[in-house]
């Protein structure tokens, strides 16, 4: 494996700095490695396509954007439309979001920062494979479609994409307001994946233009990712009234430029990121009064703080606690929603909450237009019979292959409506279990880099270092144009201040017991319980490491161990050390070829 | 024989203060605590515009001594802010990373300023007024000023107009007739309103709702209005109502909604846990709504019946639904409002 230095890395040390750099570099797959980055690094294992979090963001703190932005890629194919509107699954796993260490880092908004401050035409890198001669027909060109396709290509594979809509992107183009994503990004991201030799055809429906059968016998594999298209309804009297539309209707609609009637006074039923782009949506439209109506309260909404910020301060209102009863209309038309109030009930397990409706609660609220945005299932309708599990499609778990062989299926219409980077993720997946019917054994593996690090590269001041805001656009500027983008994403000084705040959790500090004087001194300077006298750790049946057992007897201690659990890579016991008996490790989750 | 239990209340207002009193009158053996973020003892809220101004020392706000406290034997811990609640094992921490076991637990933490989101772009450059702490902050640079712009508004509002006027500032008011707390203003008490605030010599705006932009300038604030005119003053204040203090709730497993949400006795989904007065929200079947009460007389009231319901009691609030407003999609009981139309 070669290493890369570059001078950026060495400031001023020069040449004679860049070759210090280089030692060995080992890589591992024992269990206990795999299991340490699994509990050590929270972003990258919460991360659905296992994005290298700590790695990316190092990245952009040293002004390597470009660097920053090939490393998302790597992961997640589209890092300037993630960083945009991703769930953000990492940033509630984020260690600096625990209690007492403060808030999560803005990891997303530092993924959109690598796409933004990248240099203009930087050189894109996808390792490709020898071509195989194979040839795979994907349906649907959304996250998992694309992701699918990308990965495929790149293993040398002959891929179509066949996709029902006018242009590709599926959900992130016809379910996703332009004012969250423009269509620039959303195209030239596409566009890297289809320069891979990827075939899109557009306006081809399966099972309408094309039979599915017909598409078997033209591909050696065929993999359906035709996600959530079909929305959920409300099961309420006069929900087929003029005037009620569904939440995914509404924005494939108003993204495909076609007109949508709306009245003055808008309800959206429903919770989730659809809901709240329809509320925006309409409130571009020029909808005077837009209401949320919900089952329970905010603190169970799906979306995160800062969506249900922005909503509110666009000009839309939430209500809680209520459930649509029945809709009322007259002469076809509606006219007013019968909600009931509801009261929050804990799930079994506690964590949840499960809303009842009240007893005799009923009120009714005029409105105009109602849209319900309460979720999507798959439609499949191929013209081929398929094993379903329940409304959606039935596969081998983990091996993606469904009842008909060379027919697979991933994303939303596997999982049910999910988010797009867990149907990236799940296609990248599928594509491997093509990949290795074809060639007949796993091409691509994920193993723990290690590499000797000199320094902690933190200081503790960073610790507290507040969250930067996202820039906006102010509310005044955001309706004359509607696709205008609302958030601006963080200047070059931003993102560096923002990346500063990322513990670097990569990093493993270790005592070298043979050295260790049991001064205690690390423990005494460290911020939190991190450093532990220990008699043992415990082993995982599956081979991972367990907890340490703590002791404060000093005949049972056998070694002073730094819990990597605990651990914010504050870099004090290190300093203070006299032994210079503490190490650091950098440690990188990698997918890298398999030896043969 | 010495007990154990260890009721903690948290806030030092009406609500929390009557509570902790009929626990100890109920209880004398209990071991009681009033925690609070707030430094100073028990005060009146409504003479805290006075206060703001120097029409007043904090003296003439304050209810009672430090001694009665001892007296009853209640453990004032003020200034100490509790940062979550852990209701599995009935304990809470405070920002100093305290932990602090409770056998039953009382949430009366009141609200805070209501913040327009029309404001949220320039929210750092206004100032609100809904406790002491607010007050003291900009005491200060209040006695210096001599024109103040107050965005409002509701009763503290009007208070701080009077309170300010009588200080001898020049004082203009841009009301927000559609946006007042806790009902919007109809026309006919909106011109009630402004008489009576003219009267005390206050410049009044109408229609001039929202401003759009409030800026720094030398020695004070530029206030944009929405014609684009602008005018100038020394500090700006915002007052539109308040919000619960329920934020340090979240992911505790306490059911929140606009406020802590509670049932007809006052009990929050978790045991041992209550709320009472301008945090709690309850639902009331005559009303077919939540509501959340206002206001000092609904505080004490609630904090003794949440009281007596912890230690056994099985009262009922009083689900009549008078004074009820309906602002922001929240149902609101006040018992000051009469007091104001």
């Amino acid at each position: 494996m070669k290493r890369e230095i570059y001078k950026s890395q060495v400031k001023d040390a020069g040449t004679h700095g860049m070759l210090q750099i280089i030692k060995e570099v080992a890589f591992s797959d024992d269990p206990r490695d795999l299991g340490y980055m699994a509990d050590n690094v929270p972003c990258q294992r919460a991360c659905p396509a296992s994005t290298n979090i700590p790695g990316y963001i190092r990245c952009i703190t040293e002004g390597r954007y470009g660097r920053s932005y090939e490393l998302n890629r790597i992961y997640n194919i589209l890092p300037a439309t993630l960083g945009r509107i991703c769930s953000r699954p990492c940033e509630a796993a984020c260690r600096h979001g625990e209690h007492d260490l403060g808030q999560s880092v803005n990891i997303c908004h530092l993924k959109r920062a690598a796409a933004d401050l990248k240099p203009g035409m930087h050189r894109i890198k996808e390792d490709l494979y020898a071509p195989s001669g194979k040839s795979v027909g994907v349906i649907g060109s959304g996250p998992a479609g694309i992701g699918a396709a990308h990965d495929l290509a790149v293993f040398g594979h002959n891929v179509t994409l066949y996709e029902s809509m006018p242009e590709a992107g599926g959900m992130l183009r016809y379910g996703i307001p332009a004012f969250r994503l423009p269509r620039d990004i959303l195209d030239l991201e596409i566009g890297n994946v289809l320069r891979l030799g990827v075939d899109l055809k557009v306006g081809v429906m399966v099972g309408h233009d094309v039979m599915m059968k017909d598409l078997l016998k033209k591909h050696d594999a065929v993999i359906t990712t035709v996600g959530c298209m079909a929305p959920n309804s409300l099961g309420v009297d006069g929900e087929s009234l003029d005037g009620v539309i569904s939440g995914l209707d509404f924005m494939v609609r108003t993204n495909l430029g076609q007109p949508v009637p709306i009245g003055k006074r808008v309800i959206v039923v429903g919770d989730g990121f659809t809901a709240m782009d329809c509320a925006r949506s309409s409130l571009r439209m020029g909808a005077q009064s837009v209401r949320i109506n919900i089952l329970s309260t905010e603190e169970f909404m799906p979306v995160d703080a800062h969506e249900i910020h922005e909503v509110k301060v666009e000009g839309a209102r939430i209500y809680s606690l209520v459930t649509t009863h029945r809709i009322h209309g007259s002469q076809g038309r509606v006219e007013g929603i019968e909600f009931l109030r509801t009261r929050l009930e804990d799930t079994p397990d506690g964590r949840g909450r499960i809303a009842v409706p009240i007893e005799n609660s009923a009120f009714v609220m005029e409105v105009d237009t109602v849209i319900a945005a309460i979720g999507q299932h798959p439609t499949v309708d191929f013209g081929q019979p398929l094993v379903m599990n329940g409304q959606r499609i039935g596969v081998q778990p983990d091996r993606f292959l469904t009842s008909v062989d060379r027919l697979y299926a991933a994303g939303d219409c596997v999982t049910g409506a999910s988010n797009v980077i867990s149907a990236l993720a799940s296609g990248r997946k599928v594509a491997q279990e093509v990949d290795e019917r074809f060639v007949g054994r796993r091409r691509r593996t994920q193993m723990v880099r290690f590499e000797a690090a000199e320094q902690t590269d933190r200081e503790r001041e960073y610790d507290f270092i507040r969250p930067v805001a996202m820039p906006t656009l102010a509310v005044s500027d955001r309706f004359d144009v509607g696709e205008n983008e609302v958030e601006k994403g963080y200047r070059e000084v931003e993102a560096k201040r923002e990346s500063l705040r990322c513990y670097l959790c990569s990093l493993k500090y270790e005592i070298d017991v043979s050295r260790c004087i049991y001064c205690s001194m690390c423990i005494d300077v460290a911020p939190r319980d991190c450093i532990k006298m220990i008699s043992g750790v415990s082993e995982n049946s599956d081979g991972t490491y367990g907890d340490y057992g703590e002791t404060g007897n000093w005949n049972e201690v056998v070694a002073i161990a730094i819990d990597n659990k605990r651990c914010i890579r504050c870099g004090q016991c290190y300093d203070v050390c006299p032994m210079d008996c503490i190490t650091i490790t950098k440690t990188e989750l990698v997918e890298v070829d398999r030896e043969e | 024989m010495p007990k154990d239990d260890h009721y903690v209340i948290v806030g030092n207002g009406p609500a929390g203060n009557h509570a902790a009193d009929t626990l100890r009158d109920e209880d004398p053996e209990a071991n009681i605590t009033i925690i609070s973020d707030e430094k100073p003892l028990y005060y009146y809220k409504h003479r805290v515009p006075a206060y703001m101004v120097g029409g007043c020392e904090f003296e003439a706000l304050r209810i009672r001594p430090y001694r009665i406290y001892r007296e009853k034997s209640i453990r004032l811990r003020l200034g100490q802010r509790v940062e979550r609640v852990v209701p599995q094992e009935r304990c809470l921490y405070l920002k100093h990373m305290e932990k602090i076991h409770y056998t039953q637990l009382i949430l009366a933490v009141g609200a805070s300023g209501r913040r327009l989101p029309s404001h949220a772009d320039f929210s750092e450059h206004l100032h609100c007024l809904a406790g002491f702490d607010d007050a003291k902050r900009v005491r200060e640079a209040m006695m210096k000023s001599t024109r103040i712009v107050i965005l409002g508004g509701d009763l503290v509002s009007m208070g701080l107009a009077r309170e300010a006027c009588k200080a001898g500032k020049e004082v203009v008011f841009i009301l927000y007739s559609s946006l007042f707390w806790p009902v919007a203003l109809k026309a006919e008490i909106q011109q009630n309103v402004t008489e009576r605030l003219t009267a005390l010599g206050v410049e009044v705006l109408v229609d001039t709702e929202p401003v759009t932009d409030v800026q720094p300038q030398e020695g004070g604030y530029r206030i944009t209005l929405p014609d684009g005119s602008s005018l100038s003053a020394d500090l700006v204040f915002s007052c539109f109502g308040f919000v619960p203090n329920i934020r340090f709730l979240l992911g505790s497993g306490i059911n929140t909604e606009k406020g802590v949400l509670v049932d007809h006795m006052m009990r929050t989904n978790q045991e041992g846990i209550y709320a009472c007065g301008d945090c709690a929200q309850i639902y009331n079947p005559e009303f077919k709504d939540y509501w959340l009460s206002v206001g000092w007389g609904n505080a004490e009231t609630q904090g003794v019946l949440t009281a007596m319901n912890l230690l056994g009691g099985k009262s009922v609030i009083d689900y009549q639904p008078k004074e009820i407003f309906d602002m922001d999609g929240v149902t609101i009981r006040t018992s000051w409002w009469k007091s104001f139309t």
